[in-house]
């Protein structure tokens, strides 16, 4: 799974992700500068009105504190806000060690999910019904790479506002999870070579053409799992994956 | 040409979905400037308040869900043509910048995180130019009205000997 079209692919989403994470640090970090300013000059202000200590003096002081205080708050909001956008991070930058291991699948696309908020921003709204699953016996990282493909794919086919559904169930000895958008849904061609490595129906330079044909090779290959999808014109687009709950490889001994 | 703008004092629009942006600017700016601030996280509600209110200084954030910066600044330009419109934006895109500063004519355009002494000159200097821009419009008015009262005097002078 690290074919140089594989590396390929992967550096492109994670360029199109970044830009969308520049953006939401570099706006809590503009507020914190811009807040630690305003506290520090407010305490020289404080200094001289305490000395002076006349009651005028000192209703003048307790406005400042109180405005110092709402500013502080702010930074918690925003110290928040950049914790969490580090936090989809991480889990990205997790690495699959040669084994499957059990994992909630749910957590895993939730992580993923809080990862392309960034890029959705408040103008796709994702919506989840994530049903009681037992962990599953997978290569996660790689799985991950399966949810962002697909969801950004969901993403990019919304045009203006729009909404993503994500659901998940446990069928017979399968997970089965399903990724839909409110898109205009894909054109008779673009079904037929969906998964066509090198096809893409998107912008020079904004997709490889790869996501699909490697998300098979995820589900397909790594995992012996299935992921087909359906679509209609103006009714948007559904993926459905289904990834066995064991791995053969670790069948009883 | 608004009620509310009588008072002289520079008006300033701060439009960003984040409330934490508003509130930072705006406490930093009423530390420095006894400018009016005006604060929305709705774009919309942005464009309809200049549509009553006068605006000296219009700063956006450029990602909004409803309508982006330059779209609210296209507005802004239509309802107040002398207020100068600043771009705001944590886009590391320098593709918005230009088309923003064609579509729009842009004042300025600020990166976030935005450095408080850089963006106070900016706004400061935008509501110079505001003022400027009005005052030369209220002359150009006057002229036009003196030159007209004129005419009409000439015009009873010329009927009064003829």
């Amino acid at each position: 799974m690290s074919s140089p079209a594989t590396e390929l692919h992967q550096m492109a989403a994670v360029g199109r992700l970044l830009a969308g994470i520049v953006h939401e640090i570099n706006t809590p970090l503009g507020s914190i500068f811009s807040n630690n300013e305003v506290i520090s000059r407010s305490l020289e202000m404080l200094v001289p009105l305490i000395e002076q200590g006349t009651p005028e003096a000192l209703g003048r002081a307790g406005k400042i504190v109180a405005g110092c205080q709402s500013l502080a708050a702010v930074d918690r909001i925003a110290c928040e806000r950049i914790r969490s956008v580090i936090r989809g991070l991480k889990s990205l930058s997790r690495v699959d060690g040669s084994e499957p291991r059990k994992v909630d699948l749910n957590q895993q696309l939730l992580d993923t999910v809080k990862l392309t908020q960034t890029e959705f921003r408040r103008r796709i709204a994702v919506e989840t019904d994530l049903g009681e699953l037992p962990e599953v016996d997978c290569y996660p990282q790689m799985l991950n790479q399966v949810f962002l493909n697909l969801l950004m794919n969901a993403g990019q086919a919304i045009e203006g506002e729009g909404c993503i559904r994500i659901r998940t169930h446990r069928e017979n000895g399968m997970v089965h999870i399903s990724i839909s958008d409110s898109g205009p849904g894909m054109s008779p061609e673009a079904q037929v070579r969906a998964f066509e490595p090198g096809f893409t129906t998107k912008p020079v330079g904004e997709g490889t053409g790869l996501g699909l044909p490697i998300s098979r090779e995820i589900v397909v290959d790594k995992h012996g799992g299935t992921i087909d999808f359906e679509s209609r014109p103006g009714m948007g687009t559904t993926f459905h994956i289904r990834i066995p709950l064991e791995q053969k490889k670790r069948s009883a001994p | 040409m608004s009620p509310n703008g009588s008072n002289g004092k520079p008006s300033i629009l701060i439009v960003d979905d984040e409330e934490m942006v508003i509130a930072s600017i705006r406490a930093f700016l009423q530390l420095e400037t006894d400018y009016q601030i005006h604060g929305f996280t709705d774009a919309e509600e942005a464009a309809r308040f200049t549509e009553s209110h006068r605006v000296d200084v219009a700063v956006s954030d450029y990602l909004m869900p409803k309508m982006n910066g330059i779209q609210l600044l296209a507005r802004v330009k239509e309802k107040q043509p002398e207020a100068s419109r600043v771009l705001l934006t944590g886009h590391a895109d320098k593709q918005s910048a230009i088309q923003a500063i064609n579509q729009v004519s842009l004042f300025q355009y600020l990166e976030k995180p935005w450095d408080n002494a850089q963006l106070l000159l900016v706004i400061e200097s935008g509501a110079e130019r505001a003022r400027l821009f009005r005052d030369l419009r209220d002359k150009v008015e006057q002229l036009g009205a003196a030159n007209s009262s004129l005419k009409d005097v000439q015009k009873r002078l010329i009927e009064a000997f003829l």
